[in-house]
């Protein structure tokens, strides 16, 4: 080792950053070396003062500087706490109102897709399968559809006959009622995907009104050309088409069994 | 579940873990912003910052290294901004470290005969004359001189080759040793010196 190579590696000996090999080298050097003894001596001292001056008069945290700080982790922590819970609290109430807002529509939508449908297929007035009354459709029925079809009655309206027909690919019992007007009644099985409760509801399409309700799990659709207030006299409790389903339930129509009726 | 959520439990712990090293982290704060509200705020910042990634920092590791590191990373992309100081680091990267070793040295060493500083030299002369070095070499000189930390460890805080560390600190230590030897040389250099040691001393004063 010369002088020279001892200036690359002072500093790291002196740090005793040196691996062993290097640091004896130098070691080495130094037993030979007068100038370099004397240099590193030197370098020592003066390092170790700096050191030492720095050290005495490292400053330290003021206690209030300390106090705010763990106030201000503790209150960072309360907030973050408090945000995720918030997050949460908003997302879950996010993806409930869209769950709920979304089936909600969904079914809606459903509603109004079977209104579409059944106001077309009454429209091209399809031939009846049975010409019978009330009494004998829902007898021709039976076994036909894999849910129970009640034949109501309606006033000023006679039962014309029935045929099967499928509304929307989902398999209807359509019974053609003969009266100042003409009206279709479609009856399905439901499996809850349309948006019906006991109240009837009105709709329109293909410039009939359709008014639904659901009896269980059948729901009717009855498909007219007759003004809304016809309509309403017909099928007791029907709401507008824009008002939400509101006060008196159960429509007043006798939707039994043509069997048990006097 | 959404990554912010802390128990109190892990605060204590990161508590625990920060208590013995903040006035490390305070003293090396005034050392690099050299203003005492600005050193605070720094702090402040580290520890959030630190708090807020506790959950990535491995325990069992160098927590001391870990979050001098994010005071270091803190420190370079916000205060050193405002400071308005040129950094030697692209010039001193440009170059081998090698080659700026030794020609450091040999210019350095030229102008500058070794002697004895003081025994006992003024602790707030060699805050000052810190506080004069540019910054790429004050980093390295309160980590290694102030913190004691081994190079491996500056050069994972600075992200550096430990060369580069080796290199910077050899000159940093002896533009410090140089500048106090002059302050010892002429004791009234007021004026004359790059940073403002009235102001330091009213600082001290109110620490």
């Amino acid at each position: 080792m010369t002088c020279r190579d001892l200036d690359t590696q002072l500093t790291a000996y002196l740090d005793g950053e040196l691996i062993a090999e290097a640091s004896l080298s130098v070691e080495n050097h130094l037993a030979s070396c007068e100038d370099c003894r004397r240099r590193v001596e030197i370098e020592r001292h003066n390092l170790n003062a700096i050191r030492q001056a720095a050290k005495a008069a490292a400053p330290v945290a003021p206690e209030h500087f300390k106090a705010r700080l763990f106030e201000n982790l503790r209150r960072d922590g309360d907030q973050q706490r408090r945000a995720s819970m918030r997050r949460f609290a908003a997302l879950a109430a996010g993806v409930t109102v869209a769950l709920v807002v979304g089936h909600q529509s969904y079914r809606s939508y459903q509603r109004r897709l079977y209104e579409q449908d059944a106001a077309f297929r009454h429209a091209r007035q399809l031939p009846l399968e049975i010409t019978q009354g009330n009494e004998g459709v829902q007898q021709w029925f039976g076994g036909k559809v894999d849910y129970r079809v009640n034949v109501p009655s309606f006033p000023n309206a006679k039962c014309a006959g029935g045929r099967l027909l499928n509304v929307r690919d989902k398999q209807a019992a359509y019974i053609r009622y003969d009266g100042a007007r003409p009206m279709g009644l479609f009856v399905y099985g439901d499996d809850g995907d349309v948006d019906v409760g006991a109240e009837p509801a009105m709709g329109n399409s293909h410039g009939y009104n359709v008014v639904s309700w659901r009896e269980g799990d059948v729901v009717y659709q009855l498909v007219s050309d007759l003004n809304e207030d016809d309509i309403r006299e017909l099928v007791p409790g029907t709401n507008a088409p824009t008002t939400a389903p509101v006060g008196s339930g159960t429509p007043q129509l006798d939707v039994r069994p043509a069997s048990l009726k006097q | 579940m959404f990554g912010f959520s802390r128990s109190n439990q892990q605060r204590s712990q990161f508590e625990a873990q920060l208590k013995p090293w903040l006035d490390g982290l305070y003293a090396s704060a005034l050392r690099l912003t050299r203003n005492e509200r600005n050193a605070e705020d720094l702090v402040q910042d580290t520890v959030m910052r630190a708090w807020r990634f506790f959950d990535r920092f491995e325990q069992g590791t160098n927590f001391r290294a870990w979050i001098f590191k994010i005071l270091t990373n803190t420190f370079i992309n916000g205060y050193r901004r405002n400071t308005r100081e040129r950094s030697l680091q692209d010039e001193s990267e440009r170059q081998s470290v090698e080659a700026r070793f030794f020609s450091a040295d040999q210019t350095e060493q030229a102008q500058n005969p070794e002697e004895y500083l003081l025994e006992r030299v003024m602790s707030e002369d060699v805050l000052a004359a810190i506080d004069a070095l540019s910054i790429d070499f004050r980093m390295v000189v309160i980590l290694a001189d102030l913190q004691e930390f081994s190079y491996k460890e500056i050069a994972d805080i600075l992200d550096v080759p430990v060369g580069t560390v080796m290199s910077r600190l050899f000159r940093g230590r002896k533009q410090l040793q140089k500048i106090l030897m002059e302050k010892e040389a002429a004791p009234a250099p007021m004026g004359r010196e790059p940073v403002d040691l009235n102001a330091f001393r009213e600082r001290k004063k109110l620490a």
